[in-house]
């Protein structure tokens, strides 16, 4: 558990047309235990959002605070799944998801109770030797779920993880990862293009401007837990959070535009 | 009985693989086999003088003669020896050179370029050099096989370092992978699939690389087993080094970077 605190960060980068505003004063704090969804137009600095925050880049302004403490680089603390999976293709389910153990020198015991643990967490157990390669969509993200649980990350990062997969695993994967969030409860940053997955799971949906990379605004999501993606209110608020962002994309369009891709 | 199909539909394919495989060596054969008999009737129809286009049955003779008196067997071992020396160390060098090269911008655009460079070199052109500093001896074919394929090896690896999917460099610190043990444990197999292809092409120059560096003076192996053939008018001979050289260049091929291959293929589903 860890609150994050981003006070006044700013991001630019040099594109073919010149600056282009990845993000631009962003205030934000983000309590621990928080699941906060960050939904936006294509190109809002979604993703830049989250890779300061990993510590991938460094704001060009302003300070992002882990418990109060400036970040340093990218940290086993805060720990990102990427849209790819990015597992590796030359070690095994098992070995995946122990990777970073071995690497912190754990004891080979508690990694094969860990790894036990894990893959039965995201019910894996009978394909724990089996090859990256080897597996669907779904199944990969679950490894990098419980690769990425194994480490047992403060804070969870992830950028559009279910984005590429078919509509009923990602049911799925909402349920277990509710079910972690509730369990373990981290704090888990979501980034998403799709507005009814963020009402889905997130205790908090922030909208970020299409211009320039700021928080446009925020929408507190107090319906109970489990929730559905067809739940009549899930989809209330989320076709409410949907024409703002409609209009967003519209008044960025004739702003010019600013496309952080 | 959904897995009964399934194994059923496996099988079949298995059987269909084996069909094929079994087609395409025995059409591999019967080619050589046309290949060899077009050969004699060549060799025997007497338009060109047999002193210098022997036909088949000399050559196995030749064969046969230099594996029973031991001359052969000799050039081979003493050749492929000396080739696992040079191309041990090409490897051993250009593996991590490439690594490095391949992440780090100021050692690309110092040791790279120069790579670069001296890979258009075709590896002959080290010969005055070898002779020179190193006069007639082991060390100075070890020094024109190492020129020869380092470079080659070196860049293939740094060009697999480069095209290493950024996902995975990201994934590598905050699972902490960092300092050595982000190049042993993430960017040496990431770029394992290019290493092999680096192991392979370095192989081929070292090989051919080795045949040159025979020939700056006589000693066994089968390069200079080659040359005794032209100096004693062999032509048997000559012929027979050159399917020698030619068996060992595909069984190199077939059985050990075979192996690598289709190691990359099953595991990265590609290559």
């Amino acid at each position: 558990m860890a609150n994050v605190e981003l006070k006044n960060v700013s991001k630019v980068f040099l594109g073919q047309s010149g600056v282009v505003h990845g993000l631009t004063g962003v205030n934000l704090a983000i309590p621990a235990g928080e699941f906060l969804c960050v939904v936006g137009p294509s190109g809002c600095g979604k993703t830049t959002l989250l890779n300061v925050i990993a510590g991938f880049e460094l704001p060009d302004q302003g300070d992002v605070l882990v418990d109060g403490a400036r970040i340093g680089g990218p940290s086993s603390d805060r720990f990102v799944i990427f849209q790819e999976p990015a597992l590796f293709p030359w070690l095994n389910v098992r070995q995946n998801i122990v990777f970073g153990l071995r690497m912190a020198g754990v004891d080979q015991r508690i990694q094969d109770e860990k790894a036990e643990a894990l893959l039965k967490m995201v019910h894996l157990t009978r394909f724990a030797s089996s090859f990256i390669n080897e597996l669907s969509g779904g199944m990969k993200q679950r490894v990098a779920l419980a690769r990425a649980l194994a480490m047992d990350p403060a804070v969870l990062l992830m950028d559009e993880p279910f984005a590429a997969l078919d509509a009923q695993t990602r049911d799925m994967l909402h349920e277990e990862l509710e079910a972690v969030w509730q369990q373990t409860n981290k704090t888990i940053i979501f980034v998403t293009h799709n507005v009814r997955e963020a009402v889905r799971l997130g205790s908090r949906v922030i909208l970020m401007s299409g211009r320039g990379g700021s928080i446009l605004k925020e929408y507190p999501i107090d319906l109970p837990r489990n929730r559905y993606l067809e739940d009549v209110q899930v989809v209330t608020i989320a076709s409410k959070i949907r024409d703002e962002l409609r209009q967003e994309a519209v008044r960025a369009n004739e702003a010019g535009g600013t496309d952080a891709h | 009985m959904r897995t009964d199909s399934k194994s059923d539909i496996s099988h079949a394919q298995l059987f269909l693989r084996r069909h094929e495989r079994m087609r395409s060596r025995v059409m591999r054969l019967a080619f050589l086999a046309a290949a060899v008999c077009l050969w004699h009737f060549l060799a025997s129809a007497g338009v060109w003088n047999e002193l210098l286009f022997p036909p088949p049955r000399e050559v196995l003779q030749s064969l046969i003669s230099g594996f029973s008196d031991g001359t052969l067997p000799a050039a081979i071992f003493a050749s492929m020896w000396r080739l696992c020396i040079g191309y041990g160390i090409s490897l051993a060098i250009g593996v991590p050179l490439g690594l490095l090269i391949g992440r780090i911008r100021l050692l690309d655009d110092t040791v790279g370029s120069l790579a670069v460079g001296l890979q258009s070199l075709p590896s002959i052109c080290w010969l005055p050099m070898a002779l020179l500093w190193f006069g007639l001896t082991e060390a100075a074919m070890q020094f024109v096989i190492i020129m020869g394929s380092l470079m080659a090896v070196t860049l293939a690896v740094r060009d697999g370092v480069r095209a290493t999917p950024t996902f995975y460099l990201r994934a590598a610190p905050i699972l902490g992978a960092v300092g050595w043990r982000f190049y042993r444990y993430v960017l040496l197999p990431a770029s394992f699939p290019s290493v092999v292809t680096g192991a392979k092409l370095g192989w081929t120059f070292a090989w051919r690389s080795l045949m040159a560096a025979e020939l700056l003076y006589v000693t066994t192996g089968i390069g200079s087993t080659l040359m005794m053939g032209r100096e004693l008018h062999d032509m048997a001979l000559v012929v027979a080094s050159m399917l020698i050289i030619i068996t060992i260049g595909l069984i190199t091929d077939r059985f050990i970077f075979k192996l690598g291959e289709e190691f990359v293929h099953k595991r990265w589903g590609v290559g």
